[in-house]
């Protein structure tokens, strides 16, 4: 066989596609730590000296467009993904224990919204969270979010509903717990893979929208910080540096919470990915 | 829900749950319905199926939110839809780039995760490479690949040191920035199919190959038609992801070429909507174009998951 | 596939589970620490009982900086104490437009805006200013819609000249900048011969500018009620023959090589590097552009031209508009107005505009200080000039209100202008296409 005659050509092969892919990463990381004349001359070069000018200027700019923005978006991100989390561990409980055709219904209700993109609600979405009198505001947003995502939610979660037995369920309530105890301390604890799934695309979507901030969020409140980092191409246009620093300090929260949680969410694409 | 609610009777949970047996009996689960799925299907409910039937009735007006004197049109703003150059155009934008999406990463996909399937820090770190751009914001890609294919960005400063004298405009050239845009999508789905791709892998039974081998299958053969076939689920995944995620592609146009070079030469569907609705102020005509959007990907997802599903029965 | 390693099953051990619980915790303190840092920031100013709030929309560039907008609204609270401004950012100079109607479409339009453009498409969101309020304005119903004024007329733009690298044309030799349209080409075509690429140009709005120029001297000069006309609807872009022929100049230059079709998808802010780093020889663009040149290392080396028509006569698109306008729905109309106004009267704000953006600014009894870079006194009187000799035309595509092109319709032309460019239209399409445009926007 080819393969094990020469062994050292998968390594070899597939470090150099990675490499090859990842240039445009490189790229962008080492404009980080150029001097800002620098990153309009030589582009792959390395920073020499490196510099953390351009970090420092964005951490201390006097707007505190960053720290404002990086708040807002950890607010909106933490607050979505845990509502979302619970309202769609709970709603995938529902529908994976009943039959019918009620709970068949919102099943394909919500298979449906996994489809829908945000641009076709959007202009509506304005008008209903305007009558709520939820129109520009953080509550209204992560409003948005948990409706926008929760058919991704229970889609995931209904999924590994099915892996967890019943009869677990039925000894619980002989014991006496209430379903809601049951439900919390029992189940919830087995979709852990699951759980992980939807935290992380869940915290990567919401933590990276950009134009449903824009126009939901609204100008005045500050801005969630890739909306910031949007908004800010204007000002930076002329300052490469300044603009990959505030790019990677914006990336730099999920990629670690990704990084985090990875394990465990590699495994929950695996759970859905061969189980169906 | 209306049942539901008409049902509810005032009272405390623990009473409500000792007092439900009756109902229960009429309506399986209501109770665990209203504490369970009521919340998540009211949000829903309001954010995003009450959207969809404003949509519905907004497309059947000529509302424009700046001059507040709506009239009900009826269907004229779909027939003005069928003759409108920029949403047609949009149309073929949004198809050409969903063909490139759908197919590019799926075949590069598997070819890279069979590539990496194998154990180690190595092919572990790898797919963490893979994986990276689709944890990062579609704003910064864009930005990210707006300079590397700039005029004076590495690639065709590259070029211009091998002695291509006109090196292409990768952007602002009409015959190729739609095709820049989609590899800059590729790019940054590829390595979540890589990551599906893997996962359907692990499921493969080793036995299953082991036993083609003995039979004298070479790896190829034995790919196609001993693996390639056990990564059905993981197909329908890849492909109904990419093809919703491409039909709605918005983000990358808008940072990257707001729709031109020119008049409309990437602007996507989802951008025509959002310019219409948002930008021109034209809310009834945006809406039956998003309604039109609307009805399109249902039909798509739903004939290509069928059709995906089926030879998924079949083999 | 022989020495393929099994792989554990999906088991659910103890250790990993405490393993999630560790990291799951990690991760949130992650999160608490991140925000909490966060929030010892002075991100929200405390708000002072007695001031009135205002919201202001501006748009950061690399000419006006975050901290050109502070210092101009400092300038005008410091004698207007009672006055609390908030700044909103909009993303880019050439978006700003879009980004100010989507935000009046939601309902989130801030009380006070600078340089909107496509003003009659705005209109309904903005209030009138009175006449007594404009008294001060040189040209006080400039901008009108529908006879309302809903923008203060503050300053003029000459839109564009034809600012050229002194030192690229000597390279070519070329003695004098041209002063008809046959000179303008031969110089064009000699730069190329030199190997010098003859116009700079970018995307956005800049690929259009030659457009703007050559239908100032071929249209507005011959027909200057034609907008007027189009309008009423006697006129239509694709039958009209000095549209026709000075859109056919336009696509010509392009068709020669004068202008790079690859520098479209190029933004702003790179277009200006890229002339003011000597990448082309002629840059057709707004008065605004000597703030820029003047703060530049060859401020000495950058003349400034009109572009001439086939007569040779001066004519100088100029037009005056461009200011700060109010939300008809402000929460504090007086405050809203009381600091619109302030900040286009006060001489040091109006000092300070002309310093970093080279306006010129439209106020009886205003000059300009003495103290301004070289360019921007060679743009200055070449504006003077045009206005001694009456040879100042409307810049097409650029007027505002009643005299302008209907809502939308600006972005299109810009959009067409990248398309002759590049070659994906010829001059016939592009002009039924804005024929098109224009009946899709009445």
């Amino acid at each position: 066989m080819s393969r094990s005659s020469v062994p050292w050509l998968r390594p070899l092969v597939a470090l150099a596609a990675g490499a090859i892919f990842a240039i445009p990463l490189y790229i962008a990381l080492i404009n980080v730590f150029k001097q800002s004349g620098q990153v309009a001359g030589g582009v792959m070069s390395l920073p020499s000296p490196p510099t953390m000018d351009n970090l420092v200027r964005v951490l201390t700019g006097p707007d505190s467009l960053f720290w404002s923005s990086l708040r807002t978006s950890v607010l909106v991100t933490s607050l979505s993904i845990i509502i979302l989390t619970v309202l769609s561990a709970m709603l995938g409980h529902y529908l994976a224990r009943h039959g019918g055709w009620w709970p068949r219904a919102i099943m394909v209700l919500l298979l449906c919204g996994l489809m829908i993109p945000p641009q076709v609600i959007l202009i509506p979405v304005t008008q209903v969270l305007k009558s709520f009198g939820l129109m520009s505001t953080l509550p209204g947003l992560v409003l948005f979010n948990v409706g926008y995502y929760v058919p991704f939610g229970v889609f995931v979660f209904s999924g590994f509903m099915k892996g967890v037995p019943r009869e677990l369920e039925e000894a619980a309530a002989i014991d006496g717990a209430t379903r809601w105890q049951t439900f919390w301390r029992i189940v919830f604890p087995l979709l852990r893979p699951a759980t992980a799934s939807v935290l992380i695309f869940l915290g990567v979507w919401i933590w990276n929208d950009f134009i449903n901030p824009l126009i939901i969020y609204g100008p005045r409140e500050g801005t969630t910080i890739m909306t910031g980092v949007y908004k800010s191409l204007g000002q930076y246009a002329a300052d490469f540096g300044g603009m990959f620093a505030l790019m990677f300090l914006a990336t730099l929260p999920i990629l670690v919470f990704y990084l985090l949680l990875q394990k465990q969410f590699v495994k929950g694409l695996t759970g859905g990915a061969t189980k169906g | 829900m209306a049942v539901g609610t008409t049902e509810r009777r005032p009272g405390h949970a623990g009473a409500a749950v000792r007092g439900s047996r009756a109902r229960r009996r009429r309506w399986p689960g209501l109770w665990h319905f209203l504490t369970f799925a009521a919340p998540g299907t009211l949000v829903y409910l309001c954010l995003v199926l009450a959207p969809i039937v404003l949509s519905v009735g907004y497309s059947l007006t000529n509302q424009a939110l700046l001059r507040p004197r709506t009239e009900f049109v009826g269907l004229r703003n779909y027939e003005l839809l069928l003759r409108d150059e920029t949403f047609l155009n949009s149309l073929r934008v949004t198809t050409i780039l969903t063909l490139i999406v759908v197919i590019v990463p799926n075949v590069l996909g598997v070819a890279i995760a069979a590539l990496l399937d194998r154990r180690g820090w190595l092919y572990n770190a790898l797919r963490s490479v893979f994986f990276t751009p689709m944890v990062i914001s579609s704003v910064v890609i864009s930005v990210i690949w707006t300079r590397i294919l700039a005029d004076d960005g590495p690639i065709n400063q590259a070029l211009r040191a091998l002695g291509v004298r006109e090196p292409p405009g990768w952007l602002s050239d009409p015959d190729i920035a739609l095709y820049s845009l989609a590899s800059i999508v590729c790019w940054q789905m590829l390595g979540f199919c890589v990551v599906v791709y893997l996962a359907g892998l692990q499921g493969v039974p080793q036995e299953l190959a082991e036993a083609a081998a003995i039979d004298g299958a070479g790896p190829v053969r034995r790919f196609l038609h001993v693996t390639w076939p056990l990564l059905a689920p993981a197909l329908t995944i890849n492909t109904v992801v990419l093809l919703i995620s491409a039909f709605k592609l918005f983000d990358h146009v808008k940072v990257i070429t707001n729709g031109g070079p020119g008049t409309g030469t990437t602007a996507s569907v989802a951008f025509v909507v959002l310019q219409e609705g948002f930008v021109e102020n034209r809310i009834g005509y945006a809406s039956a174009e998003a309604v039109v959007m609307l009805i399109v990907i249902a039909a798509l997802s739903v004939i290509t998951l069928r059709i995906l599903q089926r030879r998924e029965v079949q083999l | 596939m022989s020495t393929r390693a099994k792989r554990p099953a999906l088991d659910r051990r103890p250790s990993n589970d405490r393993m999630f619980v560790k990291r799951g915790a990690v991760a949130l303190a992650v999160v608490l620490v991140a925000s909490g840092c966060a929030g010892g920031s002075p991100s929200t100013p405390a708000s002072d009982g007695g001031k009135q709030k205002v919201s202001f929309l501006v748009f950061p560039s690399p000419n006006l900086p975050e901290s050109y907008w502070k210092s101009q609204v400092d300038l005008v609270t410091k004698a207007h104490p009672n006055l609390e401004v908030e700044l909103v950012a909009a993303p880019s100079e050439s978006e700003r437009n879009d980004y100010a109607k989507q935000l009046a479409a939601s309902g989130q339009l801030p009380d006070v805006q600078i340089g909107m453009q496509d003003l009659t498409a705005l209109e309904p969101s903005l209030a009138a200013w009175t006449e007594q309020e404009l008294k001060d304005f040189l040209c006080p119903t400039c901008g009108a819609v529908n006879g309302k004024v809903v923008q203060l007329p503050a300053n003029t733009q000459t839109i564009p000249n034809v600012f050229y690298n002194k030192k690229l044309f000597a390279k070519a030799g070329i003695a004098a900048p041209p002063k008809t349209y046959a000179e303008l080409l031969a110089t064009a075509d000699k730069l190329k011969a030199a190997g010098i690429t003859p116009f700079v140009s970018g995307g956005a709005f800049v690929t259009s500018q030659p457009w703007t120029a050559a239908l100032a001297t071929d249209l507005y000069a011959k027909a200057p009620d034609w907008m007027s006309r189009r309008r009423k609807g006697e006129v239509r872009f694709a039958t009209s023959p000095e549209m026709k022929a000075a859109t056919q100049k336009f696509a010509d230059l392009a068709a020669k090589g004068y202008l790079d079709k690859r520098q479209i998808g190029q933004d702003y802010p790179k277009t200006q590097e890229a002339f003011l780093s000597g990448k082309g020889a002629m840059y057709p663009m707004g008065s605004w552009f000597a703030a820029a040149a003047d703060a530049s290392d060859m401020k000495a080396d950058i003349g400034v031209f009109a572009w001439p028509g086939d007569d040779g006569n001066l004519r100088l698109p100029a037009f005056t508009g461009g200011g700060l306008s109010v939300s008809a729905t402000a929460a504090n109309m007086a405050a809203a107005k009381e600091f619109a106004l302030a900040f286009q009267l006060t001489k040091e704000n109006l000092d300070a505009s002309v310093k970093a953006d080279a306006l010129f600014p439209a106020i009886k009894g205003y000059t300009p200080p003495s103290d301004t870079g070289p360019v921007f006194k060679s743009v200055y009187e070449l504006w003077q000039q045009a206005l001694d000799r009456q040879a100042t035309v409307p810049p097409f595509g650029w007027e505002a209100g009643d005299a302008a092109m209907l809502p939308g319709m600006q972005g299109k032309f810009w959009s067409a202008a990248q398309d002759l460019v590049s070659g994906k239209k010829n001059v016939d399409q592009v002009l039924s296409f804005l024929d098109t445009e224009w009946e899709k926007s009445g």
